[in-house]
């Protein structure tokens, strides 16, 4: 009996350390209500993986290999600079999504999460990006270490699960349907399409997130002044991001991408740089509504900068439908860029992307080759309408008028 | 610190502003001066002006909040309205701070309290984060403190708790006297030259009420600030001011120290609101009630505002189309009333 209690008591006290649930905590409890939801996020995080590891999941070079006695390793001496950007990002993504690991972590009553991290992680990304590009080299062995391999000069190769390179050209097997060799297909030059499917997933997400932030960058920037200051300043400010919004966008984009040379960069500012306005006027909503709250009278009359209050005391407050309205805004961009490769009008031929092996699908000679329109579609479906779920879901769980329900 | 100097003065403010119907005028040749270390309070019914004055001292006002027509607020030899903004967020929250009506709105919700109290800290102390933080938690446990209990031991509900627990914590997980308290810590931190507090008590209980008064009567000594008391509760200014203002309709109408004021109220809308507050030393067998309603600011009436609803005014030629001037009819007592005793000797 006795050990009970005290076994209750400390339950107890261990309860009274953390008082009520934090709005993550909610948020997150209404998010994973829908079996669906889960589905979905656990989807996207899938992707998020692939996209990070896509090299060691699809490469021609092996893990090692032996040649003449002498251990090798071609795939890490492969790997480039923007490969070494990408596992920096997604290891400060991950930092942020699920916290520093424990031996990192600050003890009970310390301090602080506040936004600066944020800008301490851009600044490790910016910077480590950087120092990668200057100092990593671009290497790129041209051997074939499969032909290696079959001919006896080398052996223990370790090859990676999908032993093939996205750019790989191989024209006696192209246009070959999905076989066990290949098994969903080759494109037209004999390339591996479930390669070149999991190295477009990078390019189709990273072009989401780089044009979704440059667009919340943007919207955030001039919400936050036009809902702010109000007045003459929003005014205008409103008429012009009306003007913004009348402007078709997608054949503004088609248009400057035929002027600029077709690169990745260029897609991703385009589409950013086209996309803020919804961001912008979500911003400038809830800046008007929050600038005549107390807190923010209560933040002025300490006598806090202009910046603090704009960005640490209301923005947090704000940024709750830009979060919901970004998901959406990475499944527009991807589908933008999608469609933006069909035509033609995408990245470059060697660079795998989703909507370009689609364009395949209806070769030259006219045959229909069902392979290549099936499985990228199948792959731009399931990703937009991911995103959109979480997208719709994170909207719902934000939702302060269903909290009752919840 | 010398109690008696001056701190602040207020002189000739005229504060309005304009709707689609014309020029509202919310505060109307108000003069005042708060001494060092004291409180001084600003009563009045609901609109009269008194938020707006404490708004105009921190030149909060926003646009569609009134706009400062004219007038000198003289505030450590300078003139507080001829400061640049950047000169003037540098007082703001660190010589002049500011509590207000209701602590829930008053705070950010996605900030921890600490956090809240550390950022003025770190402002205006050029202290690091780790210390702001420190100063935080040492700050609020100040606060948290029994005032009743002088000898520092805390109440028992909160010795419980870890240390820094309550500076983690959120404001919602926070309760309203609680989270006044923070209010206060933050007012506080910067140890103040002078705390406006805005209807500090009216959204708190009668017991917590008490509790807050208490703790800003016990810092005020602590620090030596003084403290401009804007409220409709005469029982609070009875217990904690010490020199009181009445408004009526934008204007101060009566100016006198607390105890002369409530032992006689010259003029008669004080004299009406004194009567209409149910006392324990008088039996009476019902309460006054002034009649009529405040008049709308922008139908005010001529001559003086109170006449309508005055036992003498309503019938006084002069009441109704001469307003009076703010006198001096005692030393240190002040009045704008035709009938107030001394005042057309002078």
């Amino acid at each position: 009996m006795r050990g009970a209690k005290n076994k209750k008591q400390k339950e107890q006290s261990h309860e009274r350390k953390r008082v009520g649930l934090s709005y993550g905590e909610l948020v997150w409890r209404r998010f994973t209500k829908s079996r669906l939801n889960l589905v979905c996020l656990i989807f996207v995080l899938f992707l998020f993986l692939l996209a990070v590891f896509a090299p060691f999941i699809a490469n021609d070079k092996p893990f090692v290999i032996r040649i003449d006695g002498k251990l090798y390793f071609p795939l890490l001496r492969n790997l480039q600079p923007s490969d070494y950007c990408i596992f920096l990002a997604a290891v400060v993504v991950l930092w942020h999504a699920v916290g520093p690991p424990s031996c990192f972590r600050k003890k009970a009553g310390g301090l602080h999460r506040n936004t600066s991290g944020l800008g301490l992680s851009v600044a490790i990304v910016s910077v480590g990006a950087v120092l990668i590009f200057v100092f990593v080299p671009r290497r790129f062995d041209a051997v074939d270490y499969k032909e290696m391999v079959d001919s006896g000069k080398a052996t223990g190769a370790i090859f990676a699960f999908i032993p093939y390179g996205y750019a790989r050209t191989e024209l006696a097997s192209h246009r070959q349907p999905p076989s066990s060799r290949h098994w969903l297909g080759t494109d037209d030059v004999g390339a591996d399409v479930l390669c070149r499917l999991i190295h477009g997933s990078r390019i189709s997400l990273s072009i989401g997130f780089v044009a979704v932030g440059i667009s919340v960058v943007i919207g955030i920037l001039v919400g936050a002044i036009l809902g702010y200051f109000g007045g003459w300043i929003d005014f205008i400010g409103m008429r012009f991001v009306e003007i913004m919004m009348a402007i078709p966008v997608f054949f503004l984009i088609i248009t400057i991408t035929a002027f600029f040379p077709r690169s990745f960069l260029n897609i991703m500012i385009i589409i950013g740089v086209t996309g803020w306005t919804s961001n912008a006027r979500f911003i400038r909503a809830e800046f008007f509504k929050l600038r005549k709250q107390d807190f923010v009278q209560a933040a002025v009359s300490l006598g806090l900068p202009l910046r603090s209050i704009l960005f640490r005391h209301i923005l947090p407050n704000a940024v709750a439908p830009v979060l919901v309205n970004a998901t959406f805004g990475i499944s527009s961009a991807i589908f933008i860029e999608a469609a933006l490769s069909f035509l033609g009008f995408g990245v470059a031929p060697p660079t795998p992307s989703w909507g370009q092996i689609l364009s395949l699908g209806v070769s030259a000679s006219g045959r229909f080759l069902w392979w290549l329109t099936l499985f990228p579609g199948l792959a731009i479906f399931f990703t937009v309408m991911a995103y959109n779920v979480v997208g719709e879901g994170l909207r719902d769980a934000t939702d302060p008028r269903l909290s009752k329900a919840a | 610190m010398k109690q008696d100097e001056i701190l602040l003065s207020v002189r000739k403010l005229h504060v309005s502003f304009s709707t689609e119907d014309g020029g509202i005028k919310a505060v109307q040749d108000v003069s005042f001066s708060i001494r060092k270390g004291r409180t001084f309070a600003l009563v009045g019914e609901s609109g009269c002006g008194k938020t707006t004055i404490a708004l105009s001292i921190m030149r909060l006002l926003q646009a569609g909040q009134g706009k400062i027509i004219s007038g000198e607020i003289i505030f450590d030899n300078q003139d507080l309205l001829k400061l640049s903004e950047k000169q003037m967020r540098r007082i703001r929250g660190n010589k002049i701070t500011m509590i207000f009506q209701e602590p829930m709105t008053s705070l950010n919700p996605v900030h921890k309290v600490g956090n809240q109290i550390a950022e003025a800290i770190r402002l205006h102390q050029n202290k690091n984060a780790k210390q702001a933080w420190a100063d935080a938690v040492e700050i609020l446990r100040k606060l948290v403190v029994s005032p009743s209990n002088q000898a520092g031991v805390a109440e028992p509900e909160h010795t419980a708790l870890p240390k820094g627990i309550l500076c983690s914590a959120y404001p919602h997980q926070l309760s309203g006297g609680m989270q006044q308290r923070v209010m206060i810590a933050m007012a506080a931190s910067c140890k103040p030259a002078l705390l406006i507090a805005d209807e500090p008590t009216t959204a708190l209980d009668a017991t917590i009420q008490v509790q807050i008064l208490n703790l800003l009567d016990r810092l005020q000594k602590e620090i030596g600030m003084s403290i401009l008391l804007v409220t409709h509760d005469l029982g609070v200014v009875s217990e904690y001011a010490d020199v009181v203002a009445v408004m009526y309709a934008s204007r101060i109408v009566e100016k006198a120290p607390k105890g002369q004021l409530f032992a006689e109220p010259f003029h008669p809308y004080t004299r009406g609101l004194l009567q209409s507050l149910p006392r324990l030393d008088v039996s009476a067998k019902r309460l006054e009630v002034i009649p009529g309603t405040v008049p709308e600011p922008l139908y005010f009436p001529a001559g003086c505002k109170f006449h309508p609803r005055c036992p003498i005014g309503h019938k006084d030629k002069r009441c109704r189309t001469v307003e009076p001037e703010l006198r001096e009819v005692q030393p240190g007592r002040y009045v704008a009333c035709w009938y107030a005793p001394g005042y057309e000797k002078r």
